[in-house]
Order: C-alpha cells, then sequence, then structure tokens
C-alpha cells in the first residue's frame, strides 16, 4: 500500500525533474537559470560586501572607542598606582607625621585609578577583564594596608612600616603586574584589530569577480541569441555592480591605509614609550624602596639599575628610548623622545649622587637630594614621565586622527553597497524578464 | 521574482542590526585573596644540616680582654680597631624592626633601642664618639653573610651564640639573656607549644627561633618571614597563630599590639652576644673589655631599664681561659 504511494510519489518528481531539464535546455529556461543566478550572485555580493564593510567599521571603532582609549586607561591606572605606592613609601621616609601634600597626593592617584578602572570595566573582556579583575578586588586590600600602616606610623611603634611593606609587596606583584597586563592585552587586542582592518576582503572580491563575469557573458549570450543591440537593463546591473565593486575596493584599501599609517606613527610609538614611561615608574620606586630599606635594600638597587638599562641601555644611549628614537615618525616625536632621554640621563646622575650619600652613611642628606627640591632625583624622574607623557599624547593624537580617516573612508560603504547590489538585482532580473516574455 | 528581492532586503537591513550587549554574571566564588609580607615562606624549609656536627663548645665562653683598653681613637697600629678609627665610624649589622631593642622610630627616624645603646658605648670606646656610626639594617638570614663579606665590623641583632655559628663568626660575650617563648592573641586558649599541634607558628628565616619551633614534638607548622614584626602582621591577619621567637623580642611585639600576650614555658636558653669576624680576635677581646665596663659601671642596668622594664643582673662574662 504505502509501496505504491512511493512509487507515484517517485513518478512524480521523475516528470517534474524531466520537464524542468527540458525546459531549461530551450531558451527561455536558459534565460530563467540565468536570472537566477544573476540575482543570487548580485545579493551574495551585496549580502558580502555590507557585511565586510560593517565588520571594517566595528572594529575601526573598536580601535578608535575601545582598545585605544582602553590602553590609555591602563597606561593610567599603571602610573596612578604606581605614583600610589611610591608616594605612600617617600610620606612614611619622611620622619614623624607625613606631610599633608604628600597625603592628598597619594589619595589623588588612588581616586584617579579607581574612575580609570570604572571605565575600564565597561569595555574589558577576555585577559583584559581577568587582570581588571584582579585590580578590582586587590586595590581596596591595598588600600586598607596603607590605612593600618598609617595609624601604627602614628602611634611612633615600627608595625606601621611592616604593613606598608606588605602593602607594598602586595603592589608590587600582584597589582602593578596586573595592570602591566592589562595595559598588553589592550595593546596586543589593538595591534589584531589594526591587523584585521588592513586585511584584503577576498571573499567579497571574488563575488564581485564572478558577479561582473556571469554579467558579462550573459550579455554575450543575449546578443547572440537575440541578434540585438545590448540589453538595457543589463547594462544598468553591469554598471551598478562595476560602481559597488569599486566603491567597495576604494572603501578597503582606504581605511587598511589610514589605520596602517596609525599603527605605524601612533600605536607603535605611543607603545613603546608607554613601556619606558612604565618600566621607569618602577625604577623610581625601586629608588624609594631602596632608601626605605636603609642599608638593607641592595636588591632594590639591583632591580633600579636593570630598570635603567632597559630604559636607556648601558650608556644612555639604547633601550627602549632610543627604539623610540629611530622609529619617530616625524621630528616632533623625535624631539619628545631626545627630551625624555635627557631627563633619563639628568635622573641617573642625581642617583648615583643619591646612592654615593645613601652608601656613606649620610642618609637623611641622601633622602633630601632624592626627594626635596627641582635638582632631586624625584623632579628628574617627574619630568622624565611628563616628557614620555607628552610622546605618547602625541602619538594618541596621530593615531586618532588616522582612525577618524579610516572612519570616513568606510562611512555610508555598506549602505551604498547594499543599494547597488539590489540594483544589480532588480536591473537584471527586469532586463531579462522582458526578453523571456518575448517567448510567451 | 520582485518578491525574492524583497524578501532579501529585508534579510539585508536585519542583517545590520547590532546585538545587545550580554550582562555580566556577578561572580559569586569570588573570594579574597589575603596578602603576604614580602619572603614569606609557608611552610618554613629546614636550614640545611651542617656536613658535620659542630664541636660541643661553652656558648658562653669568649676571649679575654687586656688588662687595660686603649684610649679612644688611639688604637694600637695594624689592629682591626685601628683601621676602624682610620675609617672614622664603625658599621653595625642591626635590627630596625625590633621594638624596643632595636627599632627605627617613626617621630625621628633614628635608630633607638637597647642594642643600640650598647653598640654607642662600643664606638664611644673605639672612637670617642658614640654617634660614629653607620648603622646597616640587615634580615636575620643575613648576619652571618655581612660579616664574612666584611660589610660590616659586628652585628649586633639578638644573635645567639651557638657551637654551630662559631665555626663560622667570633661572639663576644653574653649581653642579654633571653629564652623562646610564644606570643598569641589574648583568648586564643593557646597557653603552651602543646596547643599549637598542626598550627602555625611564626618566626625569622635562618633564627634559632625556628629550628626549635621545627623541633617541638607537638609538631606545628613553621612559618618564616624577614623580619619578626612582619610575624606581628601575620598573627593580626589570622595567617598565623603565634609568633615564637627570643622573649625580649615577644615583649617589643606584645608592646605594639594589647590585644596580644607572651605565653608558655622557656623553651630554650639564648644567649646574645656580639658577632664579628672569626679572625678578628683582637676586636672581639676589645668588645669584651667594653662589655665589662658596662657591666660594671652600672651603665648596662641603665640601658636595659630604659628599654626593657625593670632590670635582671647583667650575665656575667665567661672566658675561655
Amino acid at each position: 500500500m504505502f509501496g505504491g504511494i512511493i512509487e507515484t510519489g517517485r513518478c512524480f518528481l521523475a516528470i517534474a525533474w524531466r520537464r524542468l531539464i527540458r525546459r531549461a535546455a530551450t531558451s527561455p529556461g536558459r534565460l530563467t537559470t540565468l536570472t537566477a543566478v544573476v540575482v543570487v550572485l548580485g545579493l551574495a555580493f551585496g549580502l558580502a560586501g555590507v557585511l565586510a564593510m560593517r565588520a571594517s567599521v566595528g572594529l575601526v571603532s573598536d580601535v578608535t572607542d575601545r582598545s585605544g582609549p582602553l590602553s590609555l586607561q591602563a597606561q593610567d591606572i599603571y602610573r596612578s598606582l604606581s605614583d600610589a605606592d611610591a608616594t605612600a613609601a617617600t610620606a612614611f621616609l619622611g620622619n614623624g607625621v607625613e606631610p599633608a601634600e604628600l597625603r592628598k597626593r597619594y589619595l589623588d592617584d588612588i581616586a584617579r585609578a579607581s574612575s580609570a578602572l570604572t571605565v575600564a570595566l565597561h569595555s574589558a573582556e577576555g585577559r583584559s577583564a581577568t587582570a581588571l579583575g584582579v585590580l578590582v578586588r586587590q586595590i581596596p586590600v591595598y588600600t586598607g594596608l596603607v590605612e593600618s600602616a598609617r595609624t601604627y606610623n602614628r602611634q611612633g611603634i615600627p608595625l606601621g612600616g611592616a604593613y606598608l611593606r606588605e602593602a607594598s609587596a602586595l603592589m608590587r606583584q600582584t597589582i602593578l603586574p596586573a595592570a602591566q597586563e592589562l595595559f598588553r592585552a589592550e595593546a596586543t587586542r589593538l595591534s589584531d584589530a589594526q591587523r584585521a582592518v588592513a586585511r584584503w576582503p577576498w571573499t567579497v572580491t571574488l563575488l564581485g569577480l564572478a558577479l561582473l563575469g556571469v554579467l558579462v557573458l550573459t550579455q554575450r549570450y543575449l546578443i547572440r541569441l537575440t541578434n540585438r543591440r545590448l540589453n538595457r537593463g543589463m547594462v544598468l546591473a553591469t554598471v551598478a555592480a562595476l560602481v559597488a565593486f569599486g566603491w567597495l575596493a576604494i572603501a578597503a584599501s582606504g581605511a587598511a591605509g589610514h589605520i596602517s599609517d596609525g599603527r605605524d606613527g601612533g600605536s607603535e610609538q605611543v607603545g613603546l614609550l608607554a613601556e619606558a614611561r612604565i618600566t621607569a615608574l618602577q625604577a623610581r620606586a625601586d629608588e624609594g624602596l631602596t632608601l626605605i630599606a636603609r642599608g638593607d635594600g641592595k636588591a632594590f638597587e639591583d632591580d633600579f639599575k636593570v630598570m635603567m638599562e632597559q630604559l636607556a641601555g648601558k650608556d644612555g644611549k639604547g633601550g627602549l628610548l632610543q627604539r623610540a628614537h629611530q622609529e619617530a615618525p616625524d621630528d616632533a616625536a623625535r624631539a619628545a623622545v631626545q627630551q625624555a632621554q635627557q631627563h633619563a640621563a639628568e635622573w641617573l646622575t642625581v642617583h648615583q649622587k643619591v646612592r654615593e650619600l645613601d652608601d656613606g652613611s649620610q642618609h637623611a642628606e641622601a633622602v633630601k637630594l632624592a626627594t626635596d627640591g627641582d635638582a632631586s632625583a624625584a623632579s628628574a624622574a617627574g619630568r622624565l614621565d611628563a616628557a614620555l607623557a607628552e610622546g605618547i599624547a602625541g602619538g594618541g593624537r596621530r593615531f586618532d586622527r588616522a582612525a577618524a580617516g579610516a572612519g570616513d573612508a568606510l562611512g555610508g560603504a555598506d549602505i551604498a553597497v547594499a543599494l547597488l547590489a539590489l540594483a544589480v538585482a532588480a536591473a537584471a532580473a527586469f532586463g531579462l524578464n522582458q526578453r523571456i516574455a518575448e517567448y510567451r | 521574482m520582485r518578491k525574492i528581492v524583497a524578501t532579501l532586503a529585508v534579510v539585508f537591513v536585519l542583517a545590520g542590526c547590532g546585538q545587545d550587549p550580554a550582562t555580566p554574571a556577578v561572580d559569586s566564588t569570588a573570594a579574597a585573596a589575603v596578602p603576604r609580607p614580602l619572603n614569606v615562606q609557608d611552610p618554613a624549609q629546614s636550614p640545611a644540616p651542617p656536613s658535620t656536627s659542630p664541636p660541643a663548645c661553652d656558648v658562653r665562653a669568649s676571649l679575654r680582654p687586656p688588662a687595660t683598653l686603649p684610649a679612644p681613637g688611639k688604637m694600637p697600629a695594624g689592629s682591626t680597631m685601628a683601621k676602624i678609627v682610620e675609617r672614622g665610624r664603625l658599621i653595625v649589622g642591626i635590627d630596625q624592626n625590633a621594638y624596643l631593642t632595636s627599632y627605627r622610630d617613626p617621630r625621628t627616624g633614628e635608630v633607638v633601642g637597647f642594642e643600640i645603646d650598647l653598640a654607642k658605648e662600643i664606638a664611644r670606646a673605639l672612637l670617642g664618639n658614640p654617634d660614629a656610626i653607620q648603622w646597616r639594617a640587615i634580615t636575620t638570614a643575613d648576619r652571618i653573610p655581612v660579616l664574612q663579606r666584611g660589610e660590616v665590623d659586628m652585628v649586633i641583632r639578638t644573635m645567639t651564640s651557638t657551637c654551630e655559628r662559631r665555626q663560622q663568626v667570633a661572639f663576644s660575650t653574653e649581653y642579654l639573656t633571653s629564652a623562646q617563648r610564644l606570643l598569641v592573641n589574648k583568648g586564643s586558649g593557646i597557653d603552651d607549644f602543646d596547643d599549637l599541634a598542626g598550627r602555625k607558628v611564626c618566626a625569622t628565616r635562618g633564627s634559632t627561633s625556628i629550628v626549635t619551633i621545627m623541633k617541638q614534638p607537638s609538631k606545628p607548622i613553621p612559618v618564616a618571614t624577614d623580619s619578626t614584626l612582619d610575624c606581628l602582621v601575620l598573627l593580626q591577619q589570622g595567617q598565623v597563630d603565634a609568633v615564637s621567637t627570643v622573649d625580649v623580642l615577644l615583649i617589643g611585639l606584645a608592646a605594639q599590639d594589647p590585644s596580644t600576650e607572651v605565653v608558655g614555658k622557656p623553651v630554650s636558653d639564648e644567649p646574645s652576644a656580639v658577632a664579628m669576624r672569626l679572625d678578628a680576635t683582637d676586636l672581639v677581646r676589645f668588645v669584651n673589655g667594653v662589655l665589662d665596663k658596662v657591666r660594671a659601671s652600672g651603665r648596662w642596668t641603665a640601658i636595659y631599664s630604659q628599654w626593657l622594664g625593670t632590670a635582671p643582673p647583667p650575665p656575667p662574662a665567661k672566658y675561655l681561659d
């Protein structure tokens, strides 16, 4: 019983298929098939084009609105926290009650780090989110330890110093590495996004070429078949396809060009300078901790030397700063780096004098030279930090300009491609339908 | 045909719609990570046992001083003391965190305490100036290495004279007698080592105290730090159950936190002495002479009672010959 039904169904299908083949073999059949192919290809090209453009726009806005700012925020978080740690330590280095301005500076640093954190939390994912989690959980613990240290210190008992050392260990071993990880994760994300924007949209290109090919072949077939001039619909479709293809190519290559300009001139320079800044901040903390340890700070002084060598090389003419100098995109950037190199050299000179004083049992004088006045090591380190910050800001501006250019290049491309692709499909369908109608 | 085009156009528009960002879930398993002072060892590793056990010795006996001490600044030519006079200052390895014994006063930034005053007496006799001293803050574990490297002239840092250490450095006569006990939170119910089976007890790395903790039959878990003060931080934060070291240091800790108390039977006998290089026998004799004078003149009693409370009689000097 069932067998009969299946047999009948199969029969029907076979007949329908044969009819289709037969019909496709006729001229109107072929034309209908071609219409379907052109419409489907046109729409596929349009869809792929729109998706590619939207993906590029998304990446560019990711770069401008998210990764770019987030990597700057990560630097700000690092700088604020490192400064908070150094400031808290300096406040304890003085005798008796901590100076009010140092207390304020410490609190400002924590406030700045916290507000940068709040903003960063909105947009972080993956590695960055993990690093941010560490920061969010540990910063309150850190500030709690510092307050304990402060309370005991005011009572005149050494327990305060022990709490400060514990706080500092937490900062240096857990919090600052997380801030650095956040910065590096965002920098990686940024360059990944930049590379992705710069990648050529091959799927769209191939679909576009296939579409143009089919359009041209169809028209040749039509001319042969009907022995007539060009079909208006098909010509319109071809023109629309060409315009869409050109638009896509110009937008994609424009955006890629701007983004790679932004990388070479902006974000790479910013990355180098930011690494330099973090290294300098570590060295500054080492300098303070060496003094606080009073004779027991060899490990910190050794770390200072390592950091300074990474920053400026053995002779002051190498390291991260020299690389930033070599890769500087223009004179302004080069000048900012040169300033930084000069301040680093000044700092190193003062630092050596500080060490001579401290090693020669003149601790109070060493502390004064390290922290007090324009000729102090802290002042030189501050100038270095300012020069690096300026270099970073300059790189950031170049980068923003380039990213804005990329955004402009892509602007409207998705809508244009969508409309043009619909026009291709509609015009081709209209043109071919006219010919099919002639057979009815 | 037109219908297909229209449908696809709708699809195009829909494809452009953004997704709603998902609201992140709250991590309900988030737990506080308890911070720690730098260089904490938990559990502490036992120090490498000496390759050969040291010969038996009298840990309190030292070299006899000369009948009369040379006048300050006028040391015998070629002696260890003459080199110090030539340099103009004595370099002393100290603790800067042992409240009352040897610590930096946060209010003045100066190091003060019982051992500091003792060192000043030595500088006074050697250089004629009690302040001609370069203080070098060192950790417990660094006491012998800094002496061996010649970075300090002497170490005055509640250093217990032991036969094993006497193989590496020379000790003066005893300047402070103490014994290892326990510091616990008040109301903790811990009265002695017997109550600490399987619980954490803190002392400094490289100290005799950490070895004594490891030897207790109740098998507490030793935790080592760089400084006894870090042990108090750990006790306050609930990361250890007790601190165990010589009682003078425990009194200094208890004085900083009224919620703690010193308990337990003494589990060791710890004569503190000034440590010097093994070959600086002339300096050892000189320091012993100074200590004799400090004991006899009542200066010892004065500085002890200034810092540590009612003074017992000073520990008597004992000599090898």
